[in-house]
């Protein structure tokens, strides 16, 4: 159980905001000979220093304020960003849910948009074919399978989704807030189904603004604040240390940062 | 680079048969659009520069549609190749999946149709012009894969150079335009005046189009200097762009 599967070592994430943005050409050329022309770039040091490690079988819950860096971290463990400054290390096959129903086309019907969605994922015809029936399955839209995506309902746009992603078997999963829109019933479907994955010796990174899920379900969690990672631990803990910090409003967390 | 296009190869052919299927469903005509659109601006060319300008060649119909298909191909794969990466900034932000495949599927559907294309035509074509079948024509198969080699090296170096630079898609669409005039495919090479022949051949398109004239319409090896034109252009194109991809490729997602 201790195999590490992510390693952030000293990672760092900048974006580049551009203050008078120069995309066209001819501005770029005038940039040249006038400096009212050139960009003005800013960087904005969405992480900063991050170190962690999460061993596989992990449950870990990332929680923390807007724009805190819980998204980008997500996404520098799928491979979308790439670091500034610091590696990451990741050992296995990485399923991200940043977005529930990559790929589908309002145009294309459920069975169309679940092999195009999982050919994103990297699998072939082949191994869709083996687990249609279980995603099916899973969605709960009997005859709106064959029917087109633009006449779904969100919430079953939303299951098809969901159950094509949870249902590709991933040796590590990553998860940003998108059970916020299904109905209860099926968010404890989800849920269960999260559990199973975990069960199972899988690792989950959780992202979400639901306190009581994160309490509930992660064996681990860690704070994020301003970029940085302020606190880890037991999740009850770092759950309970977060509602303190929110309780105090800004004045604790302009201490942390000192 | 063909093993990991390999590897994600039904996601290649997902993008390209859900491209193909959106753009019939629904329509009556279906898949003969793709015929038509050809037939129609042949029929045109056709009337403009045998009836008014009156170029007079044999079997003008054969020559025009033998340069204009692979045009037609490479214009519309260009065109939407070019914005394949910013048009699709909802996948790439969200997942990491090799992003060549979206340039490469773009072209691969207009290969498809040009291939249906010549397969529908070509066999009126060879019964108009009166043209027997000689091992030569298999040559076309050859141009063919060489051309699509081309027009995807393009495609890499166009798709993300638009990432930073919007521009592009205009100057690809004016420059296709203006680059189609000044390509030997609505008249021959040879009435180019003498002195300015050689630079019309250093253009790649007009060295594709020669090419293509010259084995099927003419039924002839195309001479070697339009050969080796085509080859550095495609070497140097495919070599360059797919440099340039992977280049920008990891500033993808945070651009668009």
């Amino acid at each position: 159980m201790d195999e590490t599967v992510v390693i952030f070592e000293r990672l760092s994430k900048a974006f580049i905001i551009k203050k008078n943005p120069v995309d066209s050409i001819k501005l770029k050329v005038m940039g040249l000979f006038d400096s009212r022309y050139r960009e003005k770039k800013e960087l904005f040091w969405a992480l900063k220093n991050i170190n962690l490690n999460v061993n596989k079988g992990e449950f870990l819950g990332l929680v923390g304020p807007n724009g805190s860096g819980k998204s980008t971290l997500l996404r520098m463990i799928a491979g979308i960003y790439c670091p500034t400054q610091g590696t990451v290390e990741i050992h296995g096959r990485v399923v991200p849910m940043i977005e529930l129903g990559i790929g589908f086309h309002q145009d294309l019907n459920g069975r169309e948009n679940i092999y195009l969605s999982t050919s994103l994922y990297g699998l072939s015809k082949k191994e869709t074919d083996r687990i249609i029936d279980e995603i099916i399955d899973f969605s709960e839209l009997g005859e709106f399978i064959e029917q087109p995506a633009k006449n779904y309902s969100l919430g079953m746009y939303m299951r098809l989704g969901f159950a094509t992603a949870i249902n590709l078997d991933p040796e590590i999963l990553l998860i940003d807030e998108v059970l916020a829109v299904g109905d209860e019933y099926f968010q404890q479907k989800c849920l269960k189904k999260m559990n199973e994955i975990h069960r199972k010796g899988k690792t989950i990174i959780l992202v979400s603004h639901d306190l009581k899920n994160i309490e509930k379900m992660c064996t681990r969690a860690c704070l994020l604040y301003q970029g940085m990672i302020i606190a880890e631990g037991k999740a009850d803990n770092i759950v309970k240390y977060y509602k303190e910090m929110v309780a105090h409003h800004q004045v604790g967390l302009n201490k942390m940062e000192k | 680079m063909f093993r990991e296009w390999f590897r994600y190869r039904s996601l290649i052919k997902n993008l390209v048969y859900r491209d193909l299927k959106l753009k019939y469903r629904g329509s009556v005509l279906g898949i003969l659009w793709s015929l038509l659109r050809p037939l129609l601006l042949m029929g045109v060319y056709l009337v403009a520069f045998k009836y008014v300008v009156r170029i007079t060649m044999d079997n003008y119909v054969v020559f025009l549609f033998v340069g204009l298909l692979p045009w037609s191909f490479f214009q519309g794969a260009v065109l939407s190749a070019t914005e394949s990466i910013t048009g699709n900034a909802s996948l790439i932000k969200k997942i990491n999946f090799p992003r060549e495949t979206l340039p490469l599927a773009s072209v691969l559907f207009h290969f498809i149709q040009l291939l249906l294309a010549l397969s529908v035509f070509l066999p009126f074509l060879l019964l108009i012009g009166n043209i027997d079948l000689r091992w030569i024509h298999l040559g076309v198969f050859l141009l063919l894969f060489i051309h699509l080699l081309f027009t995807l090296g393009i495609a890499l170096l166009l798709s993300a150079l638009t990432v930073s630079f919007k521009d592009i898609v205009h100057l690809t669409d004016l420059g296709l335009t203006l680059l189609f005039w000044v390509t030997p495919i609505i008249y021959p090479i040879n009435m180019v005046p003498e002195k300015y022949r050689f630079l019309v051949k250093m253009n790649p398109m007009a060295a594709f189009a020669i090419a293509y004239q010259e084995i099927m319409y003419r039924g002839n090896m195309p001479e070697l200097m339009v050969c080796i034109i085509i080859l550095i252009w495609t070497v140097s194109l495919f070599g360059l762009g797919y440099w340039v991809f992977k280049r920008f490729t990891p500033i993808f997602s945070e651009l668009i």
